[in-house]
């Protein structure tokens, strides 16, 4: 959809590019777009599952936007959803004010932990920032669960929904808007400057530092960026289901996340989304159909994680990237038979 | 020369290690005395305990790169095959008193736990990692890191899909009166387990140290290529060491059956507590890893006596972050972090 370096393209492909997309990237969109209104994905169970799987694949992006291009895998991104989803259902609570305000306080909230991470754990690096945020993550869970006070723990908090009807419809059109803005604006953030930086840091961060590549500003900026992201999404999970648990923020979340932005392959922020939704379609349908064999679904992500990172660490994105180059040699080879 | 040895002491308890070994003694006996010496009889059970599953980690860390968060799936492993052993055991004994074979039942609970552990961990390595050496050694840690995540949970949920999602546990190991040492009671199975737990660690210090094979592991830490350059068969060096690693951590869920129940999830406190000490003490120090582990474990103890259930996940969590922030290199100042940053 957008990695493509090399290209001076016209019209609508060059216009698409400006905004981090490309005519294929166009069409599966509206083919999102229409996906619930088609049979037999207009039921309110498919539509459902659809909604899950964008709620993946939105957090897959922001995800991989750090651990991707910065190499800082943020072990701790379902607390960072939970902040969020938290933040927004007690404002929304305790104030009355309609969820699609307070989503985005909860982002905010999200976003300024991002920022104290962000700067807390700048000397660290590799297996240190994994386990600071991981660390981050287990602390924020275990407040969740004993201040029941605040957020009722294990019982679960209620949060008003975003609207009144009985049909998942709308959320889903929200929820796809909510990743389209994710994916956008992180893609913008990659094509431009910034994402050269994050890129030099994530691939040699001394090399970086001697090109004056200044490494702090810029991790802090990703991280900020990435949480903010989380929080919005959390914020539309704890809308959506309408009860928010302390689970929510635990590893197995952040797990789920991380095994769809590398199945969808690093360095590319759409891999996320074209694996996402095959993949919880997938699980769904395995959980539904085989309900006597509880955990089977993960079972099946565990093995594919392990498949991936054994036999083809690139993903999706890399298949077809090597799919595309390898047409591109092909015409240039025919290209330089015909000169000759 | 005596002067000399005592004036390196006190440099040492001025460094942070001593300062935080001292300062970690003393709150023991201010506890104990505060609220009686269970505190203390917990803390040294299970700190032997979580010391042996952290030189698990830091094993295996130190000689493959491999950060190893499935680790806790090792000890649950442990915890199930002894509780699968010993069950079926007691049972019988129930109906046919048998002094002998209720002596031998948890001994032979423990050894079956490590002997799981230790087929667990080679076919792990021969299936997985043996795999992923011979294909890609390109980002290696992150790689290895995702693929003991995806391990951890395939581990789990087959406990749940197979074994059920129950509490499988014994009561006791031996049934004999507890001993008593001055007015205190403690049970014979504690006594046995924090010695279990030494005597793994004096194993290992001794393998590590004075035997072949110890030498062959620590020839393959440094340099892999120097190593296959003199004839050590590296890649047997590799499943041995994930063996040992894995075998320690059985060992620790086979012995600490009659605390810990086993369940699907049984793991991850025991993780939690291995990355803790690890984190404390210093990437790939092993020897520091004996005292990290009492350290944690009363820290644990600690803050569940005084703060109640729930909070020995919090607390120490936010010290262990500030550790993490102010002393990257642990409490005692290892030097071995190259590899941790790629």
């Amino acid at each position: 959809m957008t990695q493509s370096t090399n290209e001076n393209h016209t019209g609508l492909s060059g216009l698409l590019n400006k905004i981090c997309l490309s005519p294929l990237g166009l069409l599966g969109i509206v083919f999102l777009f229409f996906l619930p209104l088609v049979p037999p994905f207009n039921q309110d169970y498919m539509i459902r599952w659809l909604i899950s799987g964008a709620i993946v694949a939105a957090a897959a992006i922001s995800f991989d936007f750090s651990a991707g291009y910065l190499g800082i895998v943020n072990f701790g991104y379902a607390a960072f959803l939970g902040l969020g989803g938290y933040t927004s259902a007690i404002l929304s609570n305790t104030l009355g004010i309609s969820p699609f305000i307070t989503i985005f306080f909860g982002a905010l909230m999200a976003a300024t932990l991002g920022v104290l991470t962000g700067i807390v754990s700048l000397r660290l690096r590799g297996m240190f920032a994994i386990c600071f945020t991981w660390f981050i993550g287990i602390a924020l869970m275990g407040l969740c669960m004993k201040w029941d006070w605040l957020t009722r723990g294990p019982l679960g908090l209620q949060c008003t929904p975003f609207f009144e009807s009985n049909s998942s419809l709308p959320n889903y059109y929200l929820i796809l808007a909510i990743m389209l803005l994710t994916y956008l604006a992180l893609g913008l953030m990659i094509k431009s400057n910034y994402g050269l930086a994050f890129r030099a840091i994530g691939q040699n961060m001394e090399a970086a530092m001697t090109s004056g590549v200044h490494p702090t500003k810029y991790r802090v900026i990703n991280f900020t960026l990435s949480c903010f992201f989380a929080g919005l999404i959390g914020g539309f999970y704890a809308h959506y289901y309408g009860i928010l648990t302390p689970e929510l923020m635990h590893t197995q979340k952040t797990v789920e996340v991380l095994v769809i932005a590398y199945i969808g392959g690093r360095l590319s922020l759409w891999g996320g989304i074209v694996a996402a939704f095959p993949f919880i379609f997938a699980m769904e349908l395995l959980r539904s159909s085989l309900s006597d064999l509880p955990g089977i679904n993960l079972i099946i992500y565990g093995v594919f994680l392990i498949a991936i990172m054994v036999y083809y660490p690139g993903g999706v994105a890399f298949f077809f990237k090597n799919l595309t180059s390898r047409k591109i040699r092909r015409k240039e080879m025919q290209q330089a038979s015909i000169a000759q | 020369m005596n002067n000399s040895r005592s004036i390196k002491a006190v440099e040492w308890l001025k460094s942070s290690g001593g300062i935080t070994v001292t300062c970690t003694i003393l709150v023991a006996l201010a506890v104990s005395i505060h609220k009686g010496p269970y505190v203390l009889v917990n803390t040294l059970v299970t700190g032997g305990m979580w010391a042996l599953m952290a030189i698990g980690v830091s094993l295996l860390f130190g000689v493959m790169n491999i950060s190893n968060f499935a680790h806790g799936e090792y000890f649950m492993i442990g915890s199930l095959t002894a509780y699968y052993i010993m069950h079926p055991l007691k049972e019988y004994l129930l109906e046919t008193p048998n002094s002998f074979l209720a002596f031998i039942t948890p001994v032979l609970g423990i050894a079956g736990a490590t002997l799981a552990g230790v087929i667990a961990g080679i076919l792990t390595d021969k299936l997985i990692f043996a795999q992923l050496r011979k294909r890609n050694r390109e980002g290696w840690l992150l790689n290895c890191f995702l693929i003991t995540i995806g391990l951890s949970i395939i581990l789990i949920n087959l406990h749940m899909l197979i074994f059920g999602n129950t509490f499988k546990g014994v009561v006791n190991y031996w049934d004999v009166p507890s001993l008593a040492l001055g007015d205190v009671y403690v049970s014979v199975d504690r006594v046995v387990v924090f010695f279990i737990a030494m005597l793994a660690i004096l194993f290992f210090w001794y393998l590590m140290m004075y035997t072949t094979l110890g030498k062959k592991i620590r020839a393959v830490a440094q340099d892999e290529n120097g190593a296959r350059m003199v004839g050590i068969p590296v890649n047997r060096v590799y499943s041995t060491t994930f063996a040992l690693a894995c075998g320690f951590a059985a060992l620790a869920g086979g012995s600490l059956l009659f605390m810990f129940p086993s369940y699907p999830t049984v793991g991850i406190a025991p993780l939690y507590n291995s990355w803790f000490i690890i984190i404390l003490v210093g990437f790939g120090n092993v020897a520091g890893a004996v005292p990290g582990g009492f350290m944690i474990a009363l820290f644990q103890v600690v803050t569940r006596t005084y703060m109640g259930e729930g909070w020995e996940n919090v607390i120490p969590m936010f010290l262990i972050s500030a550790i993490l922030i102010f002393k990257p290199y642990g409490i005692f100042e290892t030097k071995v972090r190259s590899v941790w940053e790629q």
